[in-house]
């Protein structure tokens, strides 16, 4: 039994070995929830309201049935997948305004600041000095150490000789990006972080290398 | 197309009769892999950053002496004394033959420094820094190391990745001696080496020119059974490095006296 | 933001350099992803391009690979196709990408607001600053003085004739200048295209004076060659390597044997090793001893018989270790090694030719060649032609001592009043006595100056028209020495400059003053460009060499991404016979080297160009300030190297300042480093520290860690061409009692105390004669 003197430093020591854990833990949730998806990607508002649906949904739901890959033109080549351009945009909404008065219209009118109609008939001229770049907010993002390769997973799963690896484009995006088409707004795939642990599983279940050097470099 | 992957075991053979001590190798590493710049400062402190350096011995007294560069970077040991002493497992060895540092796993007990005989890994004790203009040049393949980090040598594995992601899995091919050199897939300091002296090669290739090497330093444990000039650094210390070493071939040694050649 | 191609480019360095960055969790740029308004597909995000250009780090202009990622150059590697370096490279090619991102690079045109030499510019409008320019020309063109770094092909051209046709001149400045070497290799060869060598094929190797494998002549040429040399594939026996330097340099590290000669007495041993081979009847078959020497065979080199030369070359005693032979014998021996043991090579240059009889140290050097039988051999010294295209310079026209003597009593007598200068730096780099600082300090002379950084040159100018830098500019070269075939390399610009600066091509500036004041007679092209592509057709038009194409188009293409046009069939000139009585001529010129200085001197002062700094053209780049000197592994600093039991003997220790004093009141101020392989009686000292101006990496280090070695020089010149004489100077030590820390590299990774001795244990030899010299 200890002098009852020595016990208010002990319950002190106590509440003090409490406050740090209490502050370690803080920490770690800190660190943990502040990383994707949960402190970013959550459907940032955009400079633009790009619908995806009317891009990429299905005709039968009102969409034009964009592939993925017709304006992320680098997926399939390169380490990133890489928005378009607004000269890419333009391919089609030089001529494409939506209905005027609108907000669809205003929100094409956004990028088409460059553009003079000309005389009907004749194709609207673009002076590129006139448009601007769009900054759209990130929605998914790695951290800095961790180098993924677009073109590597998207050959894996189109180009394989098994029928899970002979998937269209479409699909292949969606495991990680969710159905996109379907999102008016974009945001991460429900429940689906991307955490390096979502990446090993999917390694592990394709037998492909788990080595840390295939992603960290 | 997803072909069958292929096994590689990467490894380097150093010609010590050839090289010159230029130091094109350490500047192009500098220039390849981020490595922060060494002020005079870091001289002065002793902890300036060369993945790889080239160290000068003397030898014997004037007239009589000579001079010996020795390139040393991270010898990719198979039995590395860094790797068991990491709490955090953040160095560990692949099945390629590399002794891989993960950056992001590291927190910095420097264990491993203590522990390395070639003295080739380097801490970071400051945050690296360059002037903004200066930035432009870093590499995006490689991860800038941020203070309380460990880095060393990779062998370029940015390169070699990127050889075989576009070699083998997008060409179908196998990512050998040839594609290393013409395609710019080797390690950088091995490219820029105006000798010659540092030869790169995977030990699985038997057409890869260090194989012969590897095969003679692996089938004769004793040095003094091989009949190539390789042997390895502090190979008594039984780390069995993936570098090894070619003899300097001295044709008026100091030591026995006078021959003409 | 508006987002013009520019500023893309800006935007891409800032999302690159976000992506390697894991200081913040989430830096700036990082939360945004743009959508540039045109993307044109080499600036894709995250893929490489490679593209081919030449470097200009150093006068070798070797052919690289430059790696462009979203705009910016991330790397540059050797050129695999280019002749000269076949993919290799050196520690200052790499360096290229500092030069282009650095810091302290001029954003603009700049005129001078203060006095002269005190710094003060202000930046002007490019319209005016062409102004100035354009109304400078007219009113003091005439016999303008255009000073450049050492120019071949279209530059070099365009430079000469813009020269001319203002009635002035133009002048190649290099610091430790070639002339002398240029007019051996005349008068010994009958070539005015530096010759090259074969030395992967060669057997043995005498190398006198030329640090052949850091700084001399084309290194990384020369050491692709040398590492042939020692174990290229088919060959059957390790080739021999021996030097001949007072000073030891990196060449007489790798050589096979050092020997330590007197400064001066190089072509001394040269004329007894061609006595000894005549004597003894050891030329190779065919060679016409008669037609050498006049006649009169081994009589005509009497004077240099081994025991004359052998107590003058101050060979140490103890190097001769060999019982019962004398220094003599020793050259003796070496002269029938050096005969037997064909394919041989004897070459020289730097400090041999660097004395008041440099011209006659390199001629008996080279004529050495004819006796073993390999000039235009294989294994031997080789001929390069001139240019594959009429009127471009295959040879730099480079300034001696005496042409820049010249120019500075010129504008001293107001006969020219208008300096140009692109890429030199006279200033740091003649010695003081020139009177060029001075003389560009006058008030009644304008200097226009093209450099891309502040350098001691630049700090006098009154107006500062930056060029780019190369990897954003259009150029081409004729390397000298060149691979012994017609080869024409092409530069391209890689990347444009980041969106803050603004520099013009100094070609097309210079295109365009022709033509603004109606000098464009023999300069008819708007811009460098035009000049190049109407050179590619020229070449299309010749059909024949490394490309074939269908279209004039297709070959313009194939030749920038190859980096440039060769022909291996278009060998150099056929050697003729010997000049006659070539030795005979050359023994009747013999002198002894006449030292100037300190006339009580203990030491001989032997500058040397700096592995990587060269003569302090890179001194501004970090890389190469932080690359360890090969010998003495010390970096950032200027050192003196100094024998090590001298250094015993006169109570100092490393780090400790003395002072170097050449005469009376000439002296500098550097840390003692001490050298174990140095001869006691010979300092050295590099060059490339002590600049004035040029930024901290330059300048921002005062004496004595940073010094100038050619303060200490004299006006003193080499008989006929008239060159520098930097390796003749006699020089005291003097200890100041301060001290300073030297940077170095040894001792940064404690290998040496891992409880093992040092050297035997790590570094590992074999002798060559268990091995028979093939070794594997």
């Amino acid at each position: 039994m200890l002098p009852k003197g020595k016990m208010v430093p002990l319950a002190l020591v106590g509440l003090g070995t409490a406050a740090i854990m209490v502050f370690v833990l803080v920490v770690v949730a800190m660190s943990w929830f502040s990383n994707p998806p949960f402190g970013l990607g959550n459907a940032p508002p955009q400079p633009i309201a790009f619908p995806h649906t009317v891009h990429a949904g299905a005709p039968e739901q009102g969409g034009l049935g964009i592939q993925c890959e017709f304006c992320h033109r680098n997926v399939t080549k390169g380490a990133a997948a890489t928005v378009p351009a607004v000269e890419q945009c333009l391919f089609c909404h030089k001529t494409a305004t939506g209905s005027p008065g609108t907000a669809q219209a205003a929100e094409i009118a956004k990028i088409r600041e460059g553009i003079t109609d000309g005389p009907p008939g004749s194709p609207p001229a673009v002076d590129w000095d006139k448009t601007n770049p769009i900054n759209w907010e990130r929605v998914h993002r790695l951290p800095d150490h961790v180098r993924f390769v677009h073109e590597a997973h998207v050959r894996f799963f189109t180009a394989g000789t098994t029928p899970e690896t002979q998937l269209p484009v479409a699909q292949v995006c969606s495991k990680c990006h969710g159905d996109v088409a379907s999102m008016t707004e974009v945001q991460p795939q429900a429940r689906q972080s991307l955490k390096m642990g979502t990446c090993l599983d999917c390694h592990r279940q394709n037998s492909v290398p788990t080595d840390c050097t295939v992603c960290h470099q | 197309m997803a072909t069958e992957r292929i096994d590689h075991k990467w490894g380097m053979v150093i010609d010590l009769d050839r090289c010159t001590g230029c130091q094109a190798c350490v500047v192009a590493c500098q220039a390849e892999n981020n490595v922060p710049m060494n002020t005079q400062d870091r001289f002065l402190q002793r902890r300036a950053y060369e993945w790889i350096r080239i160290e000068r011995y003397w030898e014997g007294e004037f007239p009589n002496v000579k001079a010996r560069f020795l390139p040393v970077l991270c010898q990719h040991c198979e039995n590395a004394p860094c790797e068991p002493v990491c709490p955090v497992y953040a160095t560990y060895h692949n099945e390629q033959g590399l002794n891989v540092q993960v950056y992001n796993r590291c927190v910095g007990t420097r264990y491993c420094i203590n522990n390395c005989p070639y003295q080739v890994r380097f801490f970071n004790w400051w945050e690296p820094q360059w002037p903004a203009t200066l930035r432009n040049q870093l590499n995006p393949d490689v991860t800038v190391r941020s203070r309380g980090i460990m880095e060393k040598c990779t062998f370029c594995i940015q390169r070699l990745r990127r050889g075989e992601l576009t070699v083998e899995r997008r060409e179908g091919g196998r990512l050998d001696a040839q594609a290393l050199r013409d395609r710019n897939f080797g390690p950088a300091c091995v490219a820029a080496c105006p000798t010659g002296a540092l030869i790169f090669g995977d030990q699985l290739d038997p057409n890869s020119a260090i194989s012969p090497y590897f095969a003679d330093a692996n089938e004769h444990p004793h040095e003094e059974d091989r009949t190539t000039r390789a042997y390895r650094l502090l190979e008594e210390m039984n780390t069995k490095p993936n570098v090894l070493y070619l003899k300097k071939v001295d044709q008026y040694p100091l030591k026995q006296g006078e021959q003409h050649g | 933001m508006n987002l013009t191609r520019r500023n893309f480019l800006t935007w891409a360095g800032i999302s690159a350099v976000g992506a390697v960055s894991c200081k913040i969790p989430f830096p700036e740029g990082e939360l945004q992803i743009q959508s540039p308004v045109r993307l044109p597909e080499d600036l894709v995000k995250g893929q490489d391009n490679w593209y081919a250009t030449l470097c200009r780090q150093c006068p070798a202009a070797e052919g690289v690979l430059v790696r462009v990622m979203e705009g910016r150059a991330k790397k540059v590697q050797g050129n695999p196709n280019y002749p000269v370096n076949l993919g290799k490279q050196s520690a200052r090619c790499d360096a290229g990408l500092q030069a282009l991102y650095h810091p302290h690079r001029l954003a603009g045109p700049m005129s001078r607001s203060g006095p002269k030499g005190a710094g003060q510019y202000q930046p002007v409008a490019w319209d005016q600053a062409l102004n100035t320019l354009g109304s400078q020309l007219s009113d003091r063109g005439q016999g303008l003085v255009l000073i450049t770094e050492p120019l071949r092909a279209h530059l070099g051209l365009i430079v000469s004739r813009f020269a001319t046709a203002f009635g002035g001149r133009h002048l190649g400045f290099q610091t430790l200048d070639d002339t002398t070497y240029r007019g051996a290799a005349k008068s010994v060869f009958g070539q005015d295209v530096l010759p090259g060598f074969d030395i992967a094929h060669a057997n043995y190797l005498i190398s006198f004076g030329a640090d052949f494998l850091s700084t001399w002549g084309s290194p990384t040429h020369f050491s692709r060659a040398y590492g042939e040399f020692r174990h290229g594939a088919g060959r059957t026996r390790r080739g021999t390597h021996v030097h001949v330097e007072p000073r030891f340099s990196m060449t007489a590290a790798n050589a096979d044997r050092w020997l330590p000669i007197a400064p001066g007495w190089e072509g001394h041993l040269a004329l007894s090793l061609a006595y000894v081979i005549i004597a003894e009847g050891l030329q190779a078959p065919g060679v016409d001893v008669a037609g050498l020497t006049g006649g009169r065979g081994a009589a005509s080199l009497e004077a240099f018989r081994p025991e004359t030369v052998a107590p003058r070359i101050g060979l140490p005693e103890g190097l001769l270790v060999l019982p019962g032979k004398d220094a003599a014998e020793f050259i003796r021996q070496l002269a029938r090694d050096f005969a037997a043991n064909r394919p041989s090579l004897a070459i020289g240059g730097d400090s041999a030719g660097a004395h008041s009889n440099g011209q006659f140290n390199l001629e008996a050097i080279y004529a050495l060649n004819y006796l073993v039988g390999s000039v235009g051999a294989p294994g031997g010294v080789v001929f390069n032609p001139a240019s594959p295209l009429p009127d471009l310079p295959a040879a730099a026209k480079v300034g001696s001592l005496a042409d820049w003597a010249g120019v500075a009593e010129d504008i001293r007598g107001g006969r020219s009043k208008l300096l140009l200068v692109h890429q030199a730096d006279p200033v740091h780099g003649l010695p003081p006595s020139v009177g060029f600082r001075e003389a560009l300090g006058r008030e009644d002379l304008f200097t226009v100056s093209f450099s891309s950084f502040m350098d001691e040159t630049t700090a006098l100018a009154d107006l500062i028209l930056p060029d780019r830098v190369y990897l954003e500019d259009w150029g081409s070269d004729i390397p000298e020495p060149g691979p012994g075939y017609y080869t024409l390399g092409f530069q391209q610009p890689v990347v444009n400059p980041l969106s803050d600066y603004d520099p013009r091509s100094f070609a097309d500036l210079l295109l365009a003053a022709a033509q603004e004041q109606g000098k464009s007679a023999n300069l008819p092209w708007p811009r460098l460009r035009d000049f190049l592509r109407e050179s590619s057709d020229a070449l299309f038009a010749l059909n024949r060499g490394s490309i074939q194409a269908a279209s004039a188009d297709e070959f313009w293409t194939t030749l920038l991404r190859q980096g440039g046009w060769w022909d291996e069939k278009g060998t150099g000139p056929r050697p003729g016979a010997a000049p006659r009585d070539l030795l005979a001529g050359i023994a009747a010129r013999a002198a002894a080297p006449s030292y100037f200085g300190a006339a009580d001197g203990e030491f001989f002062l032997l500058p040397f160009a700096h592995n990587t700094l060269l003569d302090g053209q890179n001194a501004h780049l970090p890389w190469l300030q932080g690359a360890p000197d090969p010998i003495t592994t010390i970096t950032w600093q200027t050192w003196v190297e100094v024998n090590d039991h001298k250094v015993k003997e006169l109570g100092l220790r490393e780090g400790d300042v003395v002072r170097v004093e050449s005469a009376a009141g000439v002296s500098i101020l550097a840390p003692v480093y001490p050298n174990p392989a140095l001869p006691p009686n010979v300092v050295g000292i590099p060059l490339g520290q002590g600049r004035r101006s040029g930024g901290e990496y330059a300048a921002g280090r005062a004496a004595p860690e940073s010094a100038n070695v050619l303060d200490l020089l004299e006006d003193r010149r080499v008989a006929v061409s008239g060159a520098l004489a930097w390796a003749g100077a006699r020089v005291r030590l003097t200890p100041t009692g301060q001290s300073i820390r030297i940077s170095k590299f040894e001792g940064t990774s404690p290998a040496r105390e891992i409880g093992l001795s040092p050297s035997e244990d790590i570094f590992k030899t074999v002798s060559s004669n268990g091995a028979a010299g093939g070794a594997r």
